[in-house]
């Protein structure tokens, strides 16, 4: 014999006898252990206007705030106070049915006015001071999660939010070439071989493990999501077509709890009006789209829909007809049984503001994610969110 | 120089290394082959690509011409595309590696993105000037460059109205680090750098009756400062200098801080921040060579793409391939995510980019073909001849290119030449397994492994 053939006969042998542990661990798991209630996740990146988005129509201190900026026409009043942007008309019907709530003034303690800070705040759930590594979906997948399509985003790489401390979501745009990809037999050849069990400890080992995640994810993905399902007409954009991926997978009956999408671009600081009025647009019409898709399928009462952003903007406009990063923002929390549907709190005060101009946060945004992981997801906040939070009369 | 030490040092400072080179470099010292690196990086050859349509425009006159502007700006949309190609394939074919590699890593540092092609090329080419230089004058220069003051809102920021966007990132990203300064601060030094403007053709222009010449207060000091002055008060603080070499240590040796090791780079810099004695200290330095950073890194997108390109030069039918390769893979040059730019290390990977890089090469190289077990495997073979049309780009690599360079290679030696860092055993076993009669599939087989990702 070869020393050649040999070798290859002694790797094959290997291959069959020492199937590395890490592996089996991925096999087998409960995938019922995990309800059906889904959370769908939509960033405004980039720090959207607030409030030019739930405006206070009635206010002189806005008009004034903002001399070109206001919006002063077509805007859709809600009550005697607020009014939506006109291009988030096709949510009107949404807070006419109750199942719209609009939280006011969200944020945190010390607001840090930097992008990627504030979004890191957010997404991981920490205080303004505290660095975390891991983010709050992603700890609550270390819990309760069994496989990274558990919790999947809409995007070519991963955000810190499904990132957990041991246990990470899935990243994908296109699920389909996906797993073709990961079909080959060459990389069951790779992994077979592989005899290191330390994979979370070194970076080679990470990509093992990706790896493998990869192959087992791509294949249920794939292999659950019926294609031919009838859909509603969504509109021809990206942000579009992730919720429209979205329920596909929620109507498939994908075992998946939290699916993560983003729209990103409002970050305003010059010539704000027609960007934004865009954006708001691509919004409100696929989050339409997306609800009549769910609701003709049955699953929007399974189905709870964050909408966040990762900073408001500053009161007063700015010399560029744009305004500056601000910090207390808008969020909108959508579903079929609110507690509390429409206006769920006043607008904190517009003459009342911080030494930078900004709006003062009156609900801290971790008491929003301990209501949603309480009230929504049925598990206790432990290990996911550190300070105990009051939790709030929405869901 | 040990084979593996000169390896991991073209890796960093280079994008990796030809068996040819490697063979030159073994016979000499430590020193004699890092002052090689250096030398060849000396001169600076700048990124260009015909903008001629760009050129003796009358900008006063295209005012009045709205139509003419929007050609040019579709024209310059369409042209920062091309710049990003004509930059990697300099990366790919460049003989100064370091200065490239360098230009590289401070173009994640000094992060910026515009739509003018003029002034991305203008941009690009002032990182590649300044990117072993004295950082004080690097920074600098950041701050009046066309697409700088665009990006960051400078052309916004007046005396009646400042606006902090760039004061903000100067310190919280450029120089000084999250939590090392005040917002008081912030707004002070916003003031000195009010009247920033640019002209059309990129050049840096002070408009006077927007700047606000008054006394400002900036980390204690008080005068009339103006941007430079503001740079010069943040360099003399020894955090700047600190968070630089940490940066620097982390993309170049490893992405866990050694303070030791950052103390004494920092100690170096603060001297005179200059870029080049700093790198030459890290390369020489006993530690940088230490097993436990060989290998350790994984490669970002770019490292990947043109470290491949440089064993098996690949050539795209249609350029835009190479754009479309580089989005999937989460790092399109010219266009960062945000002005933090690319985290990099484990946020490169995840289920999906993964499998993509593993697959890449069999695409790039192979129509798709990693490797069949043996020739009976005539129905998967006859699946890709059939698929090939529609593999997601169509390239044709230069193999002959790579039998040439690697002719004194021995086929059991390829892996080794390839690979960084040690191998677990396993997979020395499938290495071993893999048939070596031909050195091209030997190579696709190689670079699908997890380990060709790290360098």
């Amino acid at each position: 014999m070869e020393r050649r053939d040999f070798l290859k006969n002694s790797a094959l042998a290997s291959s069959l006898f020492f199937v590395p542990n890490f592996v089996r661990a991925f096999e087998g798991f409960d995938a019922k252990s995990i309800g059906y209630k889904r959370l769908v996740i939509i960033q405004l990146s980039g720090g959207n206007d607030g409030l030019n988005t739930i405006i206070p129509y009635n206010n002189d201190l806005y008009y004034n705030a903002r001399p070109t900026l206001a919006i002063k026409k077509d805007v859709i009043k809600l009550n005697d106070d607020l009014a939506l942007h006109p291009s988030l008309k096709p949510l009107q019907s949404l807070y006419d049915n109750g199942e719209l709530s609009i939280i006011n003034n969200v944020g945190y303690p010390n607001p840090v006015r930097s992008h990627f800070r504030s979004m890191d705040i957010w997404q991981s759930g920490s205080s303004s001071d505290e660095y975390l590594q891991s983010g709050w979906i992603g700890r609550f997948l270390d819990k309760h999660g069994k496989q990274p399509y558990n919790a999947i985003e809409f995007d070519e790489t991963l955000s810190l939010a499904l990132k957990g401390k041991h246990f990470n979501g899935i990243a994908t745009n296109d699920y389909q070439t996906l797993y073709k990809t990961a079909r080959d037999p060459y990389f069951q050849k790779v992994l077979n071989h592989y005899n290191d069990q330390h994979l979370s400890e070194h970076n080679l080992g990470y990509l093992y493990k990706n790896m493998i995640d990869a192959k087992s994810s791509a294949k249920y993905i794939y292999e659950k999501t019926k294609v031919k399902l009838s859909q509603e007409e969504y509109p021809q954009n990206t942000f579009a077509t992730q919720l429209k991926n979205t329920a596909r997978f929620i109507n498939s009956g994908l075992k998946t709890k939290v699916f993560y999408n983003a729209l990103d671009g409002f970050d305003t600081h010059a010539n704000q009006q027609n960007p934004q009025k865009r954006l708001l647009s691509v919004y409100a019409e696929a989050l339409s789209a997306f609800i009549k898709d769910l609701k003709r399928n049955g699953t929007f009462e399974d189905t709870l829909i964050l909408t966040f952003s990762e900073f408001g903007r500053r009161v007063k406009q700015n010399a560029a007809n744009g305004t500056d990063h601000g910090s207390a923002n808008n969020v909108f929390v959508i579903g079929k049984n609110l507690k509390t549907a429409g206006i769920y709190n006043n607008l904190s005060s517009l003459s009342d503001l911080d030494d930078n101009g900004d709006l003062k946060f009156t609900i801290d945004f971790r008491q929003v994610y301990a209501t949603i992981i309480e009230n929504w997801l049925g598990t206790s906040t432990e290990g996911i969110i550190s300070l105990p939070q009051e939790k709030l009369n929405v869901i | 120089m040990k084979q593996e030490h000169i390896k991991h040092l073209y890796w960093r400072a280079g994008f990796g290394i030809h068996p040819e080179q490697l063979m030159e470099a073994s016979n000499k010292s430590r020193v004699e082959v890092v002052d090689n690196l250096f030398r060849t990086s000396e001169s600076i050859n700048p990124l260009k690509i015909d903008l001629s349509d760009f050129k003796n425009l009358d900008v006063m006159a295209l005012k009045s011409k709205p139509k003419l502007l929007k050609e040019l700006a579709v024209k310059s949309r369409k042209q920062i595309l091309d710049l990003n190609t004509a930059w990697i394939d300099k990366m790919v074919s460049s003989e100064d590696v370091l200065r490239e590699r360098m230009t590289l890593f401070w173009s994640n540092h000094f992060v910026c993105g515009d739509k003018s092609v003029v002034h991305m090329q203008q941009y690009n080419n002032t990182i590649r000037t300044h990117a072993l230089g004295n950082f004080g004058d690097f920074v600098k220069a950041i701050s009046i460059e066309a697409a700088m003051i665009k990006y960051l809102n400078l052309k916004q920021n007046k005396k009646a109205e400042p606006n902090e966007n760039f004061a903000r990132e100067l310190m919280e990203l450029f120089t000084l680090g999250t939590g090392n300064y005040s917002e008081k601060d912030i707004k002070e030094s916003a003031r000195a750098f009010t009247g920033y403007f640019n002209r059309f053709d990129g050049s840096f222009r002070l408009r006077k009756f927007q700047h606000d010449y008054g006394q400002k207060t900036f980390f204690g000091e008080i005068g009339n400062f103006d941007g430079d002055d503001i740079i010069d008060i943040i360099l003399k603080k020894r955090q700047c200098a600190e968070f630089i070499c940490e940066k620097v240590y982390r993309y170049f040796v490893n992405e866990t801080i050694d303070k030791l090791h950052v103390e004494l780079m920092t100690d170096l810099f603060y001297k005179d921040y200059n870029v080049e004695i700093l790198m030459r200290f890290v390369f020489t330095q006993d530690w940088f060579y230490e097993d436990k950073n060989i290998g350790a890194k994984i490669k970002s997108p770019v490292d990947f793409l043109v470290g491949l390109s440089r064993t098996v030069p690949v050539n795209y039918k249609n350029k835009k391939a190479l754009i479309k390769l580089q989005k999937l893979l989460g790092q399109t040059l010219l266009n960062p995510p945000n002005v933090a730019g690319w985290k990099g290390h484990k946020a490169w990977i995840d289920a999906n980019t993964i499998m993509v890089r593993l697959k890449l090469p069999s695409i790039l190289l192979n129509g798709g073909i990693i490797a069949l077990d043996d020739e009976k495997d005539r129905l998967r073979r006859q699946y890709f001849n059939k698929n090939k049309e529609k593999l997601p780009m169509r390239t044709s690599p230069d193999w002959d290119k790579f039998q040439k360079d690697f002719k004194s290679v021995a086929s059991e030696d390829l892996s080794s030449i390839l690979i960084n860092g040690e191998i677990n055993k396993g997979t020395m076993s499938l290495i071993a397994s893999m048939d070596k009669d031909s050195k091209q599939k030997f190579c696709i087989q190689l670079m699908s492994l997890p380990e060709y990702q790290m360098c």
